[in-house]
């Protein structure tokens, strides 16, 4: 009988031919073994411009050319290696130091392995795209080699043998064999270096007679190496944590996985992100499904060296641990100040720290009212950290005096820019160098021993106050896309560049199933300086009495197609990004600014949408169309307004405005009758000096009818959209929801009102809330409703985009907006929803095919996940640059304002000065020296201080603050710094 | 399928057969000795995707494939509250009152047979698979073995194939292989601990085997036996009282009597077995474990089977044969009637080289015997033990 399996001995082809075989367990508990045959080549070749035997057996292109050879034939020499070296580094190199890698001064004609660039996908997404971003840049020479598939570098795993180690083999033997290959194809062979910052894989590297060196010794040998030596971390020793006592450890141990999968599971455990409170860095609270208010975690040791951002698992802690939140702010600078970062204090609990706990549990203890301890929680393991590049700043009374001279490695504080970041240490020989700039550092670890976490610098933006630098730091720590475009994305423009014009022939395919609307009086009404004109509109007449009103939006999904490249970098932009000065776009400006921007006077494409309403604003039937439409005129809102108030004007255009402003406050009426909301954030105009482009005026925005006759068109536009796509594809239309604030988010406030004005809130649904909202008028205070409906607005959920599949029809609901159904399709130039929108729209109209990424809900679901995510950072980095230019607008400045008490703490209490939209924490400390005795009472919101200075503090109270500038210690961001100057 | 298929032999074969096949010492068609197996030809480790799995091929031509597959399992729990109860079932017997110990459930094994030509929920393949899983289970100390801990288990899922046609009846085929398949059987090894939801090494090398074997030393040609070992069911038959293993299809068509006996080996010696046979009563008895010098060897169960004998055509003698001028004729229907009477009464009386089936049970000395000749010392079972020792299992 012949055997079955295959007989290696006999089989010619059987040294090519090998099998993983691994047990592969999957996420809901199922164990399989998996076998993997893996076919084994010989003709990959090295890719060395050297080699001229891998370059017969190249792979060819179309054309039988091969493929150009990537590394260089002379590469760059070290002290080390005069003749000449590649890189090969291993998998931690680059999961430690991409930063270095992406050097211009060093670090070419690498060899990325194919195990050690799989390994980086799995163990990081993010640095895995900078790494294939590094392999198809043609200037730094990076080749992967696809190891696993040559014969020659293919290693087997061993018994008892992990995977790692296995792993670390296969660099070895690679670069073992580019050594002998190499010395085989020229004499005078550069020498293929290994780097690595594993000890053990260097230890192994060296008995096996391979080049091998840790990334400082590498750096070392490079001219300018001492630069690059900071954004090394330390060398790894896998174990070097056993060798340490247990009593110097500061931190309780985090479970093992499995136990965590089972608590998990059983309900015991509980996961979510882990959040920590702005106020207050020794808090931090976990949204679990479990239950419906979050979990409270209290104090270092429970937040157990989780970040804010880190998907974490918790236990709840036993009943009499259960505390109030805290009613005081804790600021890690002020806490933690002067603490040495080159020793580790063997107590994990500071004794200032220790000081604030103790008021803290003794305030409670006072006051403990079972009803109001909420449940606490303690961090038991990480599922994933959740860290990124930080910016911040050296904290300057970290820094020994000797440091900031010598070149010396020293540790040093970085605070980050993100009060909710604890403190980094960083280790690093420029001290002198860094400190009063912006820089970028990254968490490596965060050790059981040590207090804080352990990083590294990557960068440096520029001084402290610079507006270069201060830009960036934003945009860097909002994740704003800020590169420039890519050639490739830039190669998808029309190649007609600004001299594209709608084709005059209607032959042309561009005008297929287009209607022609030129005739039509559309008109645009956008923001002062506006250049990427979104939208246009039109009303007129009908002879029945009726009106036909048009919304026209830009057509950008004729320019940007599915899948490409523009697409895809559009995709992961996500949104325009607007700051005081700057805009980021999300399309190419030839795009966002010309040729689909709907500007005056010129023919464009546009996407229509047109009703026909009755005089009452009741629609009596709608239809969507692609067209061709000249603008005749683009107003500014305050150039419409005038136009309208103008009773001289008598025009065609200007007529048509009326009706539509006449319709829009109709429109409003019934909208506000269903019930939405008026809500309300402070907003506010910075104005600048055109030349220098440096703040000189901060004003609120005032609100035009014109204003709200642009928005409620785009909402009736949105609105009518949303329910057609959702009807062609009920399972994949990209539509936005605003889900109904769970009650409790509304207790605070509802009980705030209650107890300082006596005005109930009702939150059953959003109609009530709507009426409650307009009944909470101080008649001394016209503000206060404002400051009531600012407030109401922070208690709700955010809106987000959504597949329409992942959810039931009633959760469609738009809360605020008190609609049915809602999807945005009004902006296409500047947010990349409305794009999608629009090609599920033209596809629902049949305009064209579907295109598969329009309808495969996997992808629509990661698209949603990432806008939602782009677009709250971009409103975030735009509010952060209005803040950072009030700063400077009323630098050296100082004036009186009134402002609110909108939050209160029995150490301090927030302010908001409406006029420039700042609010900003005034401590007990800063009323007056030495800081007066203060006592808090919970139950009626009131903080009344006594000694150095006397005061009454309520909530909602209203107070005359001096507003100065001041550069913030902690953060090093020029923010605004308010006194108390009196009570009214 | 039925152990009786395909007999196409004439009662004069069957007679010749039967003949020979009593002599002292038998004369077996194929010149084998009684106790001599047939030779053949054994694998392990044919299907890479599976946990374990055979191959053997006997020289008749037929070949049966086992793969063992092995999936975790949430353990059912129990509803019963051994606090209370303890007490009160410590009288019994049963030594199950534990819970806190590894404890196995029948469930936990799902097996599968299936025989080229026959359906699944075929009588005789249902009946060949129960004696398979009869013999694996009837000690209790097989599932144990697939417990991970108080809320998993493996649930282990076995899968016979005979690939061949079933040219002779394919229960000792079946058995060696799924044997085999058994020993060769890992998995994968266990990180967790306690009840927590298991974790596995995702190094295959590391997987343990099923049924661990002393530690792995010196020459790797011959895989050191495991200290347990996977039950043997081998078939018997008896001719007048000459026991035969191992036996062809043809001479279990003359077989007076035919069992299927389960033997197992343990290192530790428990001392109850089953032992329950497919007629009508059911008898249990208890019988001792041998010592032997190789093997430790347990009887696990019995079980009779139909021989194809007792269906075939009798012959008939010439005395009755009208051919042969016997009654040659009577014409009127009254004789007749007395030929009938005749004829039945010498069909049923043996006539020396008429073919007739065998009638009536099993005598109790020959299957006694039948039994001892497997578990003795040296025995059948010891030697086969010993030959699929020679395997290599890696």
């Amino acid at each position: 009988m012949a055997s079955l399996k295959r007989s290696f001995e006999s089989d010619p082809f059987a040294q090519n031919i090998s099998s993983k075989v691994y047990v592969r367990s999957t996420k809901s508990g199922k164990v399989q073994k998996i076998v993997r045959e893996v076919y084994l080549r010989q003709d990959i070749p090295c890719s060395s411009k050297l080699c001229n035997a891998c370059l017969k057996i190249a792979p060819r292109d179309a054309a039988n050319r091969p493929i150009p050879f990537v590394l260089s034939e002379k590469p760059a020499g070290t002290s080390v290696f005069t003749q000449g070296h590649y890189i090969v580094p291993d998998t931690n190199a680059f999961l430690s130091a991409m930063d270095l890698f992406e050097q211009s001064s060093a670090f070419y004609d690498v060899i990325v392995l194919q195990v050690v660039l799989e390994e980086v996908r799995a163990r990081s997404l993010p640095l895995y795209n900078r790494l294939v971003s590094l392999t198809k840049s043609e200037d730094k020479r990076f080749y992967v080699f696809f190891n696993e598939f040559r014969l020659e570098t293919y290693v087997t795993r061993e018994e008892n043998e992990s995977v790692n180690d296995r792993n670390d083999r296969a660099v070895r033997k690679a670069i073992k064999w580019y050594n002998e290959h190499l010395s085989k194809a020229s004499k005078k062979a550069p020498a293929v270096v290994m780097l690595s910052n594993d000890r053990d894989n260097l230890r192994k590297a060296k008995e096996d007679g391979i080049p091998a060196y840790s990334l400082a010794n590498y750096v070392s040998q490079l001219k300018d190496g001492e630069q690059l030596l900071d954004m090394i971390p330390e060398l790894e020793e896998r174990d070097a944590l056993i060798e340490k006592k247990p009593g110097q450890f500061l931190y309780p141990e985090h479970y093992t996985l499995s136990k965590i999968n089972t608590g998990v599971k059983n309900g015991l455990l509980h996961q979510g992100i882990f959040n920590v409170s702005p106020y207050n860095y020794l808090e931090g609270s976990i949204r679990v499904p479990a239950f419906p208010k979050a979990l409270l975690i209290l104090g270092r040791e429970n937040i157990n060296r989780a970040v804010d951002g880190d998907l974490v698992v918790v236990e709840v802690l036993p009943k009499d641990q259960w505390k109030q939140p805290s009613t005081q702010v804790i600021e890690e600078e002020a806490v933690t100040m002067n603490e040495n970062p080159t020793e580790e204090g063997s107590d994990l609990i500071s004794e200032k720290e220790r000081k604030v706990l103790q008021e803290e549990a003794k305030r409670t203890l006072a006051k403990t009212t079972e009803g109001h301890a909420l449940p606490t929680a303690k961090v038991v393991g990480v599922i994933k950290r959740n860290w990124r590049q930080y910016v911040g700043h050296i904290d300057q009374s970290s820094v020994s005096s000797s440091a900031a001279q010598g070149r010396k490695q020293d540790s040093v504080f970085v605070i980050p820019m993100d009060k909710k970041i604890p403190k980094i240490r960083l280790r690093t020989r420029q001290v002198a160098e860094l400190l009063g700039k912006r820089i970028l550092v990254t968490i490596d670890a965060w050790d059981r021993t040590s207090r804080h976490p352990t990083g590294h610098f990557v960068r440096s933006l520029g001084e402290l106050e610079t507006k270069a630098a201060e830009t960036e730091a934003l945009l860097l720590e909002y994740d704003v896309q800020y590169r420039p475009f890519p050639k490739t994305v830039l190669d998808c423009l029309p190649k007609e560049g600004h001299d594209w014009k709608v084709p005059t022939s209607m032959d042309d395919p561009g005008w297929r199933d287009r209607q022609d609307l030129r005739d039509l009086l559309i008109c645009s009404i956008d923001p002062i300086g506006c250049q990427d004109i979104d939208d246009a509109l039109h009303a007129r007449a009908l002879p029945n009495g009726n009106f036909e009103v048009g919304v026209h939006i830009a057509d950008v999904s004729h320019f940007v197609k599915p899948n490409n490249a523009m697409d895809t970098e559009a995709s992961i932009r996500g949104t325009t990004v607007y700051l005081v000065d700057k805009r980021i776009d999300m399309l190419p400006m030839l795009l966002g600014t010309d040729l689909c921007s709907l500007k005056p006077y010129v023919e464009r494409y546009a996407f229509s949408v047109i009703w026909e309403m009755n005089s009452n604003a009741d629609i009596v039937g709608s239809r969507f169309t692609k067209s061709v439409i000249k603008s005749r005129e683009a107003f500014s809102y305050e150039q419409a307004q005038l136009r309208i108030d103008d009773a001289s004007q008598q025009d065609e255009l200007t007529n048509s405005i009326r009706t539509l402003l006449e319709l829009s406050k109709k429109l409003k009426q019934k909208r506000l009758d269903a019930g939405a909301l008026s809500l309300s954030s402070p907003e506010i105009k910075v104005h600048m000096e055109s030349e220098t482009s440096d703040p000189i005026d901060v004003k609120t925005k005032e609100h035009l009818p014109t204003m709200s006759l642009v928005e409620e068109f785009m909402l009736l536009a949105n609105t009518s959209v949303a329910a057609k796509i959702y009807e062609a594809f009920p399972q994949t239309a990209i539509l936005r929801r605003h889900a109904a604030p769970p009650k409790t988010n509304f207790d605070e406030l509802a009980n705030q009102l209650r107890v300082k004005k006596g005005l109930d809130l009702s939150v059953e649904s959003s109609r009530a809330l709507a009426d409650s909202l307009d009944l909470c008028v101080d008649p001394k205070e016209p503000f206060f409703n404002t400051l009531i409906r600012i407030m109401a607005t922070r208690c709700m959920m955010s809106a987000e985009y959504f597949c329409s599949g992942t959810q039931s029809y009633p959760e469609f609901r738009h809360y605020g907006l008190a609609s049915e159904i809602y999807t945005h399709f009004t902006s296409p130039i500047r947010r990349y929803a409305d794009l999608v929108a629009h090609r599920q729209l033209a596809a629902a109209i049949e305009y064209e095919a579907v295109h598969p990424a329009v309808r495969s809900r996997g992808r629509l679901e990661a698209v949603c996940k990432n806008i939602n995510v782009r677009h709250r950072n971009a409103q975030l980095a735009g509010r952060a640059s209005i803040a950072y230019y009030v700063g400077q607008a009323l630098r050296g400045k100082a004036t009186e304002e009134d402002g609110f008490v909108m939050k209160i703490f029995s150490n301090g209490f927030v302010v908001l000065v409406p006029k420039f939209g700042i609010e900003s924490l005034i401590r007990l400390r800063d009323l007056a020296e030495p800081e007066p005795a203060a006592t808090y009472d919970a139950e009626t919101y009131t903080l009344t201080t006594t000694g150095s200075r006397e005061l009454k503090v309520e909530l909602f109270q209203k107070v005359r603050v001096k507003v100065t500038d001041q550069k913030d210690e902690t953060t090093g961001k020029r923010g605004v710094k308010m006194e108390l100057v009196s009570t009214y | 399928m039925a152990s009786s298929q395909h007999v196409l032999l004439s009662p004069a074969e069957l007679a010749y057969l039967h003949a020979s096949l009593s002599l002292t010492p038998p004369i077996r068609p194929d010149g084998r000795s009684p106790t001599q197996f047939r030779p053949l030809v054994a694998e392990t480790g044919i299907l890479p995707g599976t946990n374990g799995s055979a191959r053997i091929c006997f020289a008749d031509g037929t070949e049966a494939i086992v793969g063992v597959k092995a999936e975790v399992e949430r353990t059912r729990t129990r509803h019963d509250f051994p606090s209370l109860d303890e007490s009160a079932e410590d009288d019994d017997d049963l030594d199950d009152n534990q819970n806190d110990v590894v404890k196995g459930d029948n469930d936990w094994v799902e097996m599968t047979v299936e025989i080229p030509g026959y359906r699944d929920d075929d009588a005789g393949t249902v009946f060949l698979s129960a004696m398979l899983s009869e013999a694996l289970l009837a000690d209790g100390e097989f599932t144990k073995r697939l417990w991970i801990n108080q809320r998993f288990h493996w649930k282990l899922y076995l899968d016979i194939l005979l690939i061949s046609p079933p040219l002779s009846y394919p229960l000792p085929l079946l058995s060696l292989t799924t044997h085999l398949a058994l020993l060769a059987a890992r998995l994968p090894r266990l990180k967790s601990e306690g009840d927590e939801d298991p974790l596995f090494d995702d190094d295959w090398a590391a997987a343990p085997y099923l049924y661990p074997r002393p530690s792995e030393k010196g020459s790797k040609a011959t895989a050191p036996a495991p200290a347990a070992r996977p039950p043997v069911t081998l078939l018997v038959m008896a001719v007048g009282n000459n026991i035969i293993f191992d036996p062809s299809k043809e001479e279990l068509a003359v077989a007076d009597v035919a069992l299927a006996v389960s033997v197992g080996e343990s290192s530790s010696s428990t001392t109850t077995t089953t032992t329950s046979t497919t007629s009508s009563k059911p008898t249990a008895m208890d019988i001792d474990t041998e010592e032997t010098k190789g093997h430790n060897l347990r009887l696990l169960s019995v079980r009779t089977i139909d021989p194809p004998s007792r269906l075939t055509p009798p012959g008939i003698p010439n005395a009755s044969n009208s051919a042969y001028g016997a009654n040659a004729g009577a014409k009127d229907t009254e004789k007749k009637k007395q030929q009938q009477e005749q004829a039945r009464t010498a069909e049923s009386e043996a006539v020396e080289g008429v073919w007739k089936a065998p009638r009536g049970g099993a005598k109790t000395l020959v299957m006694a015997t039948m039994v001892q000749k497997v578990l003795e010392k040296g025995g059948v079972a010891d030697e086969v033990l010993d030959a699929l020792d020679g395997v290599d299992l890696n």
